[in-house]
């Protein structure tokens, strides 16, 4: 359909009215080319964020239909409710867990492997397939790792005098299996988003480091390290919004528990709209988190604005 | 200074010992996947299966629909990817080659999708899929991808990058507008283009949430809820057997075109790590 019309705009509409009707088409071209995306990103992204808000001032049962305006009584619910700031609390300690193991040790890897050394693909292809399979399959593969009694990770554990433990039925323990999940499955994204970073340093950089005497710890905190943080600080809010968006090894992982132990924002979100029904709660929540990551991303700009501009 | 054997003794050492754990666990499900069920309660684990067998993967394919789910994935994936490249097309070519009113706000509201995470409006997605009477369809899990930001941001940039006297040349040549955009730009955007799908199509395949949300039987699910389902009814039971081996045989296929092509995948997401 919009190639239709897209084609009629480039001319090779009929001529009969072509005077009058022609600069409209030629002024409506790149409306008419646009539209497709915009109509879809209208309907699940825009209008979606708008209505969040919205809704979140009612109370609003999908079993009972009608919908009552409460104004910010589901934020007060919010704030009154103990889950909520568990929930709070255990993603920022998810993202404080998660962030910082998986970049550092993507850097690390990146910085090893950006030599030219043999092996290369296959150390590189190691690394990076977890990135290629579904969170839910690398649930499960972890599921049956951190099992007690069989798990590999027990077995493992007692030769270095651990006991038998049971990570996902834990309160303390579970959310650092999803911790560890979640730098396993990312490690190596990270890892090559940090060689594309590190690619683009010039070589004569180094060469020059080299000729002034600068061993290898000089060149990486000299050379290297100055060169990638802005990368890091993009990278690493990044990551946390992705933490905060953590939901498929919550889901199939620990559900949450045991308790709230593990439960994530998006899996609450998922209790409240999906179990209890209660649509107006989710939105508001939803709406809390959508202004936490908001707040993060203007973070994430400015800050590289600010970088970029000193560097 | 870098070839000092030492260095690289100890480079390898590390890479090596970083990629054997990474690998370890896909190692340990493939094996676990050929083993008979009895074999794993061993309070020492036996990496090799004693009488390796392919009955879990034959009780796989008869405790779950796996084709129908396979079918699913395959329609939903490729689905998706087909509206996209028509939307991202047209929408990239827009932005960086024609002057209108109101083009760089609507670009910014373009990028909001970038920028919001898409799991915050589960609910309200929900609500609309459910309206449009679309609730357990196949369409209900790709309706709210049919565009993407990141296609589009992407293909704007190598559109961009296309001279303006070439654009000219082909206009006289009777190659203007619309036939333009067919016969020079699409081609010369062709690794944009595979960086964008392969992308595009691995997350998905691999995509879990939304899928789950709107659906609610096999007609419309795919591989990766199959697998979630399948776990769920087992779990009482035990049966790493052949969860494993479900498991295996969802990540089968991706895993290996990944192998075979792996520096396009790398340098794919290398580029969806640079437009956000």
């Amino acid at each position: 359909m919009p190639t239709r019309s897209a084609e009629r705009a480039s001319g090779s509409s009929p001529r009969r009215d072509g005077r009058r009707r022609r600069p409209v088409l030629v002024v409506l071209r790149p409306y008419l080319y646009i539209l497709p995306t915009f109509f879809f990103l209208f309907i699940f992204t825009h209008w979606p964020i708008l209505r969040t808000f919205y809704v979140s001032l009612f109370k609003w049962n999908l079993a009972t239909p009608k919908r009552e305006y409460v104004g910010l009584a589901n934020y007060a619910q919010a704030w009154s409710a103990s889950v909520f700031w568990e929930v709070l609390g255990n993603n920022i300690l998810f993202a404080a867990g998660t962030v910082p193991l998986t970049l550092g040790i993507a850097l690390a890897l990146a910085l090893l492997i950006n030599q030219k050394i043999r092996g290369l693909a296959m150390y590189r292809a190691m690394l990076f397939y977890p990135t290629m399979i579904p969170m839910a399959a690398a649930a499960m593969i972890w599921l049956w790792i951190l099992t007690p009694n069989y798990g590999l990770l027990n077995y493992y554990g007692k030769w270095f005098g651990l006991p038998d433990i049971h990570w996902l039925g834990d309160n303390k323990l579970a959310i650092w299996a999803l911790v560890l999940v979640g730098v396993w499955k990312r490690v190596g994204y990270y890892m090559v988003i940090y060689l594309a970073g590190l690619q683009v340093i010039p070589e004569h950089l180094y060469e020059a480091a080299i000729i002034e005497g600068a061993g290898p710890w000089q060149r990486f905190w000299r050379v290297t390290f100055p060169l990638v943080s802005p990368t890091t600080f993009f990278v690493a809010v990044m990551a946390v919004i992705d933490s905060f968006q953590a939901i498929d090894q919550v889901y199939l992982m620990t559900s949450g528990g045991p308790g709230n132990s593990s439960n994530l924002f998006i899996f609450y979100i998922y209790q409240h709209a999906f179990r209890f029904f209660d649509m107006g709660y989710a939105s508001a929540v939803s709406a809390i988190l959508f202004l936490i990551l908001l707040g993060l991303t203007i973070l994430a700009f400015r800050m590289l604005h600010r970088r970029v501009h000193y560097a | 200074m870098r070839s000092r054997p030492l260095w690289r003794v100890t480079v390898h050492a590390v890479l090596f010992g970083g990629a054997l754990v990474m690998v370890m666990p896909l190692i340990w499900i493939v094996l676990t996947a050929f083993k008979e069920r009895n074999e794993i309660f061993s309070l020492v684990p036996q990496w090799l299966p004693a009488h390796p067998t392919f009955n879990n993967f034959l009780g796989v394919l008869d405790a779950m629909p796996f084709w129908r789910y396979y079918w699913n994935t395959l329609v939903v994936a490729f689905g998706i990817l087909a509206v996209q490249l028509v939307t991202i097309t047209l929408a990239a070519y827009a932005f960086a080659r024609m002057e209108f009113w109101g083009r760089d706000v609507l670009f910014i509201l373009l990028l909001v999708q970038l920028m919001i995470a898409p799991q915050s409006t589960v609910v309200q997605n929900y609500i609309t899929v459910t309206r449009l009477g679309l609730l357990d369809t196949k369409l209900a899990i790709m309706a709210p991808y049919l565009a993407s930001a990141f296609g589009t941001f992407l293909l704007r940039q190598t559109f961009k990058g296309i001279p303006k006297e070439l654009e000219e040349a082909a206009a006289l040549d009777g190659c203007g507008g619309f036939r333009f955009l067919l016969h020079v730009a699409i081609p010369l955007a062709l690794p944009g283009y595979l960086a964008f799908g392969l992308v595009s199509l691995t997350y998905h395949w691999n995509e879990f949430f939304w899928p789950l949300v709107v659906t609610e039987t096999t007609k419309s699910r795919t591989l990766t809820l199959g697998l979630g389902i399948f776990a769920q009814t087992t779990e009482g039971s035990a049966d790493w057997t052949m969860l494993m081996a479900a498991t295996l045989m969802v990540i089968a296929v991706p895993l290996g075109l990944f192998l075979v092509f792996q520096k396009r995948f790398i340098n794919s997401f290398m580029q969806s790590g640079l437009g956000g």
